[in-house]
């Protein structure tokens, strides 16, 4: 008899529990929806008050259904509550600027020195995107691919010395992986224009070491230059994003218990097989997170291609800034930023099926 | 002269350095540092003035960098002169780094149909006739501008402003070749120098579409002063095309072109006459020459834009630098072509060697060489425009 008392009971509270959340859920994406309506511009005018009234009032009254409803739906409603503020500067600061720029890239300039693009599905921008910069994406992509090949060479094993061998030196070799940040990143890159340059140091000694000829028979330097190189650019790359694999590779190896490989040690394991089975697989997570950090911003970068490369040598970077700011062809530029975006998405996509990301630190 | 010279061949470097750092950066790195670094302010908004204002209004000018002289030593440039004489509150920048930027950077504004903050702007003379059609400027107060009248011959009616009602010259000069012997190891007469594979990568020219094509088509015999048609042009973009393929040239720039110039990086490069006219008075390796074919001659021109308030003060300016006297202590600091008239006499009364320079100063002989670019209508421009762009923009 006690059971069936209390059982309406229990459903008719995890009933209205269910109801609580849905008032929460609801208010929560109502408010990013009108949100991102306002930022993106999409409602103008007497619309646009109404929308900040509604806004106003998922925001008031999920405060006063709280207030009201109670110890309990209080519990309920408080993730709602604190995901709230991140959802709307998710949707004011992401959602409607991407958004806007979606819309842009539909757009299509009335005429030549036209200021506000008219939005009529043209997506003849994303075709000439692809076709006419093709060249760009694949050596943006190549030069980013090859940066980050580079990045894990020089990482690993600088992030495995620290962590092991660095002993109480530790901290002050991690401090100088970090010094360079302390200079702006434009200026160190334009540093490498005067280490590279024809009469420069650099050249110089390879000229005094009498390395000349072997340096252009590898293709690395061409008609006595190595600044204004595709080598260059990738270099700059290299150099610039090297931090950015370093550190997260150093916070997996950190975290090996050393116990570990003294244990594969005892289990009569040569020193490069316990390496190879117990140290590579527990710091993949970091090599995941520091391809990635690499290989993204490097991608779409438009710095290194500017001062180190040459005609030949841009990236897609520098098309969408050059399409952006000089030609003023914001459809076409929008356009190129979103087909850039899929293909690092998409690219991203594999990579994590592939490395899986169930075990990133 | 030696001394302000030197000063300013370091400033173009700088201007030059962080000139091309304004051109790329405000994408993604923080836009007000990098234009604190550059001098390059946005039009919208006004640089904190100089001077408090003394009862005589105030102005805004804004021009390419290292384009006057400064205050420096003994020296008073011609912006605190100006002060001076007028008590009017002058706002000098120097946010010009290339045409189409400096277009991309107002047109959202101008066409709106709102007004930008700047009262006098410096565009090159086929920008100007472009700012023009779009009536995105006003017509001078010309009548508050006496001076006016010194400008020379040659340049009253312009082909961007066939009435010269709407501007007013600010320095002209020649577009030719720059070298640097150390590396050329030769001398230079032709266009077709540049193409030598020898020089394979070594090769700098201008983002300036009518300056580097034009001087192509001079080399393949084609008049530029009246070119008409694409078609014209056709072979020029091709032959820039194959050679930017072959990596025969290592750069399109602005300004900057004069530091890679000294340092080597350049063996030769397409240049403008006062630039390389003064680098050569340090450096005897830097040459400058017209080539056997032609060069371009141009001019950087004021126009007031459209709606632009402190228009009695901007015809002040125009009328200040007009007076031959004025005019002559900046060429002399710039070095290039004046526009005023009778500023050879003055410049002789300063440096009477810098009076005998053809850069500064041309004779029949180099005029009878340089040509200027024809005004193109919209359609056609677009054309060249895009073709151009497709080769030297990323």
């Amino acid at each position: 008899m006690t059971a069936t008392v209390v059982e309406p009971d229990q459903t008719q509270r995890v009933r209205s529990g269910r109801h609580v959340e849905r008032i929460g859920l609801g208010a929560l994406l109502a408010a990013g929806v009108l949100v991102v309506l306002l930022g993106a511009r999409v409602v103008t005018g007497p619309l646009a008050i109404l929308v900040s009234a509604l806004l106003f009032v998922t925001i008031v009254g999920f405060i006063v259904i709280a207030i009201l409803g109670g110890p309990e739906a209080r519990r309920q409603l408080a993730p709602y509550g604190l995901l709230k503020p991140g959802m709307l500067w998710l949707a004011l600061f992401y959602l409607a600027p991407l958004f806007t720029l979606l819309k842009q890239s539909l757009s299509s300039l009335p005429s030549r020195f036209a200021v506000e693009a008219e939005f009529n599905w043209s997506f003849g921008n994303y075709a000439d995107a692809l076709t006419d910069f093709r060249g760009q994406f694949t050596r943006g992509f190549q030069y980013a691919g090859a940066a980050t090949i580079l990045c894990v060479v020089i990482g690993y094993p600088l992030a495995y010395v620290i962590a092991f061998r660095g002993g109480r030196w530790k901290n002050l070799l991690l401090g100088l992986v970090v010094v360079p940040f302390f200079t702006s990143y434009l200026i160190r890159t334009i540093a490498w224009q005067s280490l590279l340059a024809d009469n420069g140091p650099i050249i110089d000694w390879i000229e005094r070491a009498k390395l000349t000829g072997p340096m252009e028979s590898l293709g690395i330097m061409d008609n006595g230059r190595l600044l204004d190189s595709a080598w260059a650019v990738i270099g700059g790359l290299t150099y610039n994003f090297l931090p950015f694999m370093i550190l997260p590779i150093y916070v997996s190896l950190e975290k090996i218990n050393p116990a570990l490989v003294d244990a594969a040690k005892d289990l009569y394991s040569p020193s490069t097989r316990a390496f190879r089975r117990v140290v590579v697989p527990l710091s993949l997570p970091g090599v995941f997170a520091g391809t990635l950090l690499t290989f993204i911003p490097a991608a779409g970068d438009f710095i290194n291609a500017e001062y180190l490369g040459n005609p030949n040598t841009t990236m897609i970077g520098n098309s969408i800034q050059d399409q952006f700011l000089v030609q003023s062809n914001t459809p076409l530029a929008a356009a190129m930023s979103f087909v850039l975006m899929a293909i690092i998405t998409v690219a991203v996509l594999v990579y994590t099926k592939f490395m899986g990301t169930e075990e990133l630190a | 002269m030696s001394r302000p010279s030197l000063t300013r061949r370091q400033l173009l470097m700088r201007a030059g350095a962080f000139g091309a750092a304004g051109l790329s950066l405000p994408a993604l790195l923080g836009a007000g540092a990098i234009s604190a670094t550059s001098g390059k302010a946005s039009p919208r908004t006004r640089p904190a003035s100089r001077r408090p204002a003394s009862g005589g209004g105030e102005l805004y000018v804004e021009n390419w960098p290292s384009y006057i002289d400064p205050s420096e030593d003994d020296l008073v440039g011609t912006v605190d002169r100006f002060m001076e004489a007028t008590g009017i509150d002058l706002t000098y920048t120097e946010a010009f780094n290339d045409n189409n930027e400096y277009f991309a950077l107002i047109q959202p504004i101008l066409g709106r149909g709102e007004t930008i903050d700047p009262d006098i702007i410096v565009p090159t003379g086929w920008m100007a006739g472009r700012l023009i059609n779009l009536g995105w400027v006003d017509e001078l107060p010309l009548e508050e501008i006496p001076n006016a009248a010194n400008l020379r011959d040659d340049l009253v009616n312009p082909p961007w402003d066939p009435d010269g009602t709407f501007s007013l010259p600010w320095q002209t000069g020649f577009t030719g070749i720059a070298y640097n012997i150390d590396v050329t190891e030769r001398e230079l007469t032709s266009v077709d120098d540049l193409f030598d594979p020898a020089f394979e990568g070594k090769i700098g020219m201008l983002t300036e579409m009518r300056d580097t094509i034009g001087l192509i088509l001079l080399s393949q015999g084609v008049d530029v002063s009246a070119i008409s048609s694409f078609d014209e042009a056709a072979e020029a973009f091709a032959k820039l095309e194959q050679v930017k393929s072959d990596g025969q040239i290592r750069a399109f720039t602005g300004n900057d072109y004069l530091g890679d110039l000294e340092s080597g990086n350049f063996a030769a490069c397409i240049g403008w006459s006062g630039d390389v006219a003064q680098l050569t008075v340090d450096n005897p390796s830097i040459r400058f020459i017209i080539p056997e074919s032609g060069g371009i001659s141009w001019a950087d021109t004021m126009v007031i834009p459209k709606g632009a308030e402190n228009r009695t003060e901007a015809a002040a300016w125009m009328d200040f630098v007009y007076d031959p006297v004025q005019a002559a202590q900046l060429t002399a600091w710039v070095q290039y072509v004046s526009p005023v008239k009778g500023v050879q006499e003055e410049v002789a009364k300063i440096d009477p060697d810098l009076a005998e320079n053809p850069l500064i100063f041309p004779t029949e002989e180099t005029l009878a060489q340089v040509h200027g670019f024809a005004n193109l209508d919209e359609d056609t421009e677009a054309e060249f425009d895009e073709a151009f762009a497709s080769i030297v923009g990323a």
